[in-house]
């Protein structure tokens, strides 16, 4: 079909004997019955330009194979934001056997929307009625036998996080994909006025002989564009005879909007959220009085501001020391373990083969680029994605970015963005990646800078090593106080600078609910493999590269073109230019060359060697830069991929020009 | 004397003092399309001639003859724009400039009998009430923004700015709808978002998001 642009999905679904769409609203619990059916072997496809995906998985039910495509959690399908956009068209090209619609049983009325919309696509279908524990417990009751009547589709009650009612909805959702069985509903009719100009653009793309997008019942179609659907406007607009049919569209449109006094699109939602709170309070009975349960009490204590920002304070705190000191030991753990067990014997067998030359060190470094993902990947960027993963499952993310949205909102930004720049402390590289929970292009690139100027442990460890170590806490306090600053106001000014204006908060609340250990895991595995795919390259050849400047000794000539800048302007030695370029590897590894410079100048007979090759101000201002200018090879391929190379480019030189422009003046005022 | 100048002015604080918090000098000068200096001799000739009052705190308001003046061309510009889309068949998006210059342009009898020959309307083909008419006035004068709204207060959508038809669909897939209930339950510090609940759901919605939705008492 020339319409069905998106080849994996579609090939995906050709590929199996069955195929079954999981659709469903955000936190629902869908992702608990896609992780409950499948295995670890999960694809994801992504449209061009999207950054929502859709996950694609097999599973073997008796002797079948199934091929389950797992849809973005969505509260409807239309073309106005990206996610649902990215489900529609999930399905359109999935063309599945059998639509899986996971519905949360204690909001039946808002899911009940989404329902309506694919039993208008047509699709066979089955629903999942989860969390229907919660619902018992809540004191209601909801006649599944009536529901199943009206929506004309079977109904299995489900607990997806235990795993309840899960083999029966397979077992049914294969029944139905077997005989291709769709939906009989009854009922399901909107106001008169409306259904007669839907019945008019039925009746109109009937009458002719017109090819149909995807094979969606003409009834569909005429909805779409009565919903005034961009998408499906423009699709039809470039098929042959579509032209009289979209005209009378847009005529009946006016009429709709004339006589309600509302755009078409609007009324026909109402009309839709008009039925499914009928049907809802039809099938929906209320047994006893409700109660709030625990995890409701909770969190509500976490949403009130009294009560919210001392715990959402203590959270952060948590966070950040969790990050801090059981990263930070990891990472000693493991750095020890790499240079007494794995480094003697690679150097041992390089120097063996090749003897020890330019080539065989050069070689040695790609073995350093694998250290440098250990020591910094597993333990920084595993703890903060557990701790992310706990944070979302929970669904204390969404008290936190409620209370924090007005002080982000300064910044151009919404309340979710604080959870990656707060990560951004611990290493950038997944903080860059979390900026995909922000939804335009210009809060990710904002995001993106802010992230990039939030010192990381590695820089930490550069400012404690050279400033806190041998100029004092105080210092180090001050260059703290200094980055704090320039944060504020690089945040501030680009809101101010930047076109266009930040988006609205518009997030559904839900209250706390126990982790699932095993969704847990889960995530947090998805994301760190996604990490370690992509750092892990980049750390090596960014490696063998410096370590061919450095052994060939290539890198000093590339450190007089500097000269003025480090020597004139920010009064450091000719050498920290050369450590300045090394940092681009690991911002550490900037300290780390330096002492061992010092090492080879002045002899390790004192720990104050570091002293003789540069002042204590020479420190400060060297700590600085180092905290300011571009972010490591890790970041600087994460904000590639997140935000084009283009964008990850100018934030390069952005962040060069303002450390250089930082340590230069702080150079000049102590010189003073 | 009253000229056509001072009657759109009168018509844009009306109009503006009904969307959104107080009517500063910058946003009529934003919605006339006009500089700053040219509001501020306005404002004062309006001062002068008793038809509005400007302050620090509340910003620009209509005194009583200032606003039955608006409300009349109100009435009169959305009269209009019924009678060119439900008589002359024009379509509603392309009545609103037409209906600016006939609205200065006729008489009280005129008016009257074009009201009733149009079957005394409510509202104008955009959906906004005409004022005069039974019960529109009460309904304006109870008419909020969400993001007006206290914790504990409970209020019906009335309508949502159609500024964003984007943001109008995304709200309309969660329930967010004219005529739908709302409940706040919470207000974030800092002017931050409010949690509302709607239809058994909860949404956290940021202060310019509120500010769009407008609602009236339950």
């Amino acid at each position: 079909m020339p319409l069905s642009c998106h080849s994996a999905i579609h090939e995906f679904s050709e590929s199996t004997d069955f195929t079954v769409a999981l659709a469903g609203n955000p936190n629902v619990g869908k992702s608990s019955v896609f992780n409950s059916l499948t295995g670890m072997g999960v694809d994801t496809a992504n449209y061009p330009g999207k950054t929502v995906e859709v996950n694609m998985a097999t599973t073997t039910l008796n002797g079948t194979t199934i091929g389950i495509i797992d849809l973005p959690g969505t509260y409807a399908l239309g073309a106005v934001s990206e996610d649902q956009w990215v489900a529609r068209q999930g399905v359109l090209d999935g063309n599945p056997d059998v639509v899986v619609m996971v519905i949360d049983a204690t909001k039946l009325a808002r899911n009940l929307y989404m329902v309506i919309q694919f039993l208008e696509l047509g699709y066979p279908m089955v629903i999942a009625l989860n969390v229907y524990d919660v619902v018992q417990r809540q004191g209601r009751h909801i006649d599944i036998k009536a529901l199943s009547k009206h929506l004309g589709v079977p109904i299995v009650p489900t607990v997806a996080n235990r795993g309840e009612g899960l083999d029966e909805l397979m077992e049914m959702a294969t029944a139905v994909a077997r005989e291709r069985q769709k939906p009989s509903p009854q009922g399901l009719v909107y106001g008169k006025d409306i259904e007669l100009e839907i019945a008019a653009l039925t009746n109109e793309i009937a009458s002719r002989d017109l090819e149909e997008p995807y094979g969606l019942p003409h009834r569909a179609l005429a909805m779409l564009l009565l919903e005034d659907d961009a998408e499906f406007i423009e699709i039809t607009s470039e098929l042959p005879g579509w032209q009289p049919v979209l005209e009378k569209a847009a005529g009946l449109r006016q009429i709709i909007e004339m006589e309600h006094g509302q755009p078409c699109s609007s009324r026909v939602a109402a009309e839709r959220h008009a039925l499914a709170g009928m049907i809802a309070s039809e099938v929906e009975t209320i047994v006893a009085a409700e109660r709030l349960s625990l995890g409701e009490r909770l969190w509500h204590y976490t949403t009130n501001p009294v009560t919210g920002i001392p715990i959402l304070l203590l959270t952060l705190a948590t966070i950040f020391m969790l990050l801090f000191f059981v990263g930070e030991t990891l990472a000693t753990a493991m750095s020890q373990f790499w240079t007494t067990f794995i480094e003697p014997p690679i150097s041992a067998a390089l120097f063996g083969l090749f003897g020890e030359n330019a080539f065989s060190l050069t070689l040695l470094w790609a073995a350093k680029g694998v250290e440098a993902a250990l020591t910094v990947g597993i333990p920084y960027v595993l703890v903060f994605y557990l701790i992310l993963a706990v944070l979302e499952d929970t669904g204390y993310l969404n008290s936190i970015a409620f209370l924090t949205d007005s002080v982000m909102h300064r910044f151009g930004l919404h309340g979710r963005a604080i959870i990656p720049i707060v990560a951004g402390a611990g290493c950038n590289v997944p903080a860059i990646i979390g900026t995909r929970v922000l939804t335009t292009q210009r809060e990710r690139l904002l995001a993106g800078i802010l992230i990039v100027l939030v010192p990381c442990s590695a820089r930490t460890a550069v400012i404690f090593g050279a400033v806190a170590f041998y100029a004092g806490w105080q210092y180090a306090l001050l260059l703290y106080g200094i980055l704090l600053v320039l944060w504020v106001l690089v945040g501030l000014s680009l809101n101010k600078i930047m076109p266009g204006k930040s988006t609205g908060l518009v997030m559904e609340m839900f209250p706390f609910r126990r982790p699932h250990l095993k969704t847990i895991l889960r995530k947090t595995w998805f994301r760190f493999k996604a990490f370690l795919y992509l750092a892990v390259p980049i750390l090596i050849v960014g490696s063998v590269i410096l370590g061919a400047l450095y052994n060939t000794g290539w890198l000093w000539e590339l450190t007089k073109p500097m000269a003025p800048i480090v020597e004139g302007w920010m009064g450091l030695p000719a050498v920290a230019g050369l450590t300045l370029i090394m940092g681009i590897l690991r911002k550490e590894l900037a300290l780390q060359l330096l002492v061992t410079l010092a090492i080879v100048e002045y002899g390790s007979q004192a720990q104050d060697n570091l002293l003789l090759l540069m002042t204590k101000e020479q420190l400060f201002v060297f700590a600085l830069v180092t905290a300011i200018y571009i972010p490591c090879a890790a970041t600087i391929a994460a904000l590639g991929r997140e935000l084009g190379w283009i964008r990850s480019l100018s934030i390069m030189t952005f962040t060069i020009i303002l450390a250089v422009l930082v340590g230069g003046l702080v150079n000049q005022l102590i010189t003073l | 004397m009253i000229t056509a100048a001072v009657e759109e002015y009168l018509e844009a604080i009306y109009k503006l003092s009904q969307d959104d918090g107080p009517v500063i000098a910058a946003r009529l000068a934003e919605y006339m399309e006009v500089s700053a200096p040219t509001v501020a001799d306005m404002l004062r000739r309006l001062k002068d001639g008793g038809l509005a009052s400007a302050s620090r705190k509340k910003g620009v308001v209509l005194t009583p003859e200032g606003e039955r003046i608006a409300e009349k061309l109100v009435r009169r510009h959305r009269l209009w724009e019924r009678f060119l889309t439900d008589v002359l068949g024009f379509d509603w998006d392309q009545v609103h400039e037409e209906a600016c210059k006939l609205e200065h342009a006729i008489s009280d009898q005129v008016e009257e009998k074009l009201a009733h020959m149009l079957g005394d309307p409510d509202t104008c083909p955009h959906g906004h009430p005409i004022p005069g008419t039974k019960g529109a006035r009460e309904r304006m004068k109870a008419d909020r923004l969400l993001s007006e709204l206290c914790v504990g207060d409970e209020a019906i959508i009335e309508r949502v700015v159609e500024e964003e038809p984007k943001l109008l669909q995304y709200l309309a897939s969660l329930g967010l709808l004219p005529e739908a209930h709302v409940s706040v339950k919470e207000i974030a510090p800092f002017r931050g978002p409010l949690l509302v609940q709607v239809a058994g759901a909860q949404y956290a919605l940021g202060q310019e998001v509120a500010s769009k939705i407008i609602v009236r008492n339950n």
